[in-house]
């Protein structure tokens, strides 16, 4: 079982297809992800499943890899993390949520901004200037930002679910930049598919820290490390002072002129 | 029939059929890192509570909870006090206002027993952070009468 556990998830379900099917059944959506050097031990952990459900997901994996073996159980993390379960977000880690909330509101409008994406005229590529403002300025300098200089500066850089969430990161900027680049050429249909990759990387990416990566992150950090990790926020807040009312009126007003849809990403 | 006698908080529970195992190693070292504790004694501008994480604990709970020096108050500055019996409540909250906003305390744990008075000290604290300028992570545990974390969760103001 040990070896299982340390077993990276992209080899174990490139190996035993399976093995994905199963993770997937349990609310592990590791199949499709850009990464996949995560361990499983630490991919199980990761997911807070209770122990009942967490020595299932094994077992049958387990019997997936070694079909007709009897395999042990292990201690499972959800054992472990019974007497340190808190229940509820960290003032830190809700106001990352708080901002999450806001940048899926703006990617809800995406799909009617597409539809009525005007590259010729200068009001229509205002639009989408102002749209990238929002993303820069707002999800990436003042979210992202208190994410990779705050909140993983107190996490073990090498852990392999950080790694994917800057990837996402990256994969992001590089499609606002892709997006630029087409709005230069007045080129359409690439700023579509530009602003259309943003917001499908986008809403993954919220899915994945929302669902996964904070509720570890509350479990794992003491009350210590909050109590510095909201301070910092605080501190980073204050160069933003002011834009976040902006930022939440520009999402307004796009609200207002266009109508949202996706219910997956609104709430 | 005493008054109290119906009352969660005064109640009469013997739990002596309950042996609890004792732990093996010998003598615990005290946490404490300072004096006095009272609520009512200790100055808000002490330098113990200056940056730190503060523990506001009913006075029950330490007798409560077997493991209080390990669990709960190592790392942090502390005072105690009593939502039911002590007088001066508003005097505590001025006290928890003046950590929050003066002392500048980073964090703020408090620990009440599962009794109903109990909560009467959170709702000091969170009435204290409401009028606080600063705003800072306040968690609040609640222990059942042996002990036992019977909730622990952060709390907004």
């Amino acid at each position: 079982m040990e070896t299982l556990l340390r077993t990276p998830v992209k080899e174990l379900i490139g190996r035993h297809p399976a093995a994905g099917l199963i993770l997937d059944a349990f609310g592990i959506g590791c199949v499709p992800c850009s990464v996949g050097t995560c361990l499983l031990g630490d991919i199980v952990e990761i997911h807070g499943l209770s122990p009942e459900d967490e020595s299932a997901l094994l077992s049958r994996i387990a019997a997936v890899v070694s079909p007709g073996r009897v395999v042990e159980s292990p201690e499972t993390g959800a054992g472990r993390r019974r007497s340190t379960s808190r229940g509820n977000r960290s003032p830190a880690v809700k106001r990352l949520v708080d901002e999450h909330t806001l940048i899926k509101r703006f990617i809800a409008i995406v799909p009617d901004l597409i539809e009525r994406l005007d590259v010729e005229s200068a009001r229509g590529r205002q639009m989408i200037v102002d749209g990238v403002d929002f993303v820069r300025t707002f999800a990436d300098r003042c979210h992202h930002a208190k994410e990779e200089e705050i909140l993983f500066s107190f996490l073990d850089p090498d852990l392999d679910i950080l790694k994917a969430m800057l990837d996402d990161h990256r994969r992001g900027r590089a499609r606002v930049k892709d997006l630029l680049d087409a709005l230069e050429r007045r080129d359409r249909d690439g700023a579509a598919a530009s602003l259309a990759g943003y917001a499908t990387i986008l809403t993954d990416h919220i899915r994945k820290e929302d669902d996964i990566l904070y509720p570890w992150v509350d479990r794992i950090l003491s009350t210590h490390q909050i109590g510095e990790i909201y301070a910092r926020f605080d501190e980073a807040d204050e160069r933003f002072a002011g834009m976040r009312a902006n930022y939440e009126a520009f999402v307004v007003t796009l609200e207002a002129q266009f109508s949202p849809r996706g219910a997956e990403v609104s709430q | 029939m005493s008054g109290y006698a119906e009352c969660p908080g005064s109640r009469m529970v013997d739990f002596t059929k309950k042996d609890a195992p004792e732990e093996a190693g010998g003598r615990v070292a005290s946490q404490l890192r300072q004096w006095p504790i009272q609520l009512h004694l200790v100055s808000p501008q002490a330098p113990y509570y200056k940056g730190a994480d503060v523990l506001l604990a009913a006075d029950c709970v330490p007798f409560a909870m077997g493991n209080f020096h390990t669990d709960a108050l190592k790392g942090k500055a502390l005072a105690i006090a009593c939502p039911k019996l002590d007088g001066g409540q508003d005097l505590y909250l001025a006290k928890i206002k003046g950590w929050i906003d003066d002392a500048k305390i980073s964090t703020l744990t408090v620990m009440i027993m599962q009794v109903p008075c109990c909560r009467g000290l959170l709702g000091t604290a969170l009435a204290a952070a409401r009028q606080a300028r600063r705003k800072i992570p306040i968690r609040c545990v609640v222990l059942g009468l042996q002990g036992d974390v019977l909730q622990e969760e952060w709390v907004e103001a």
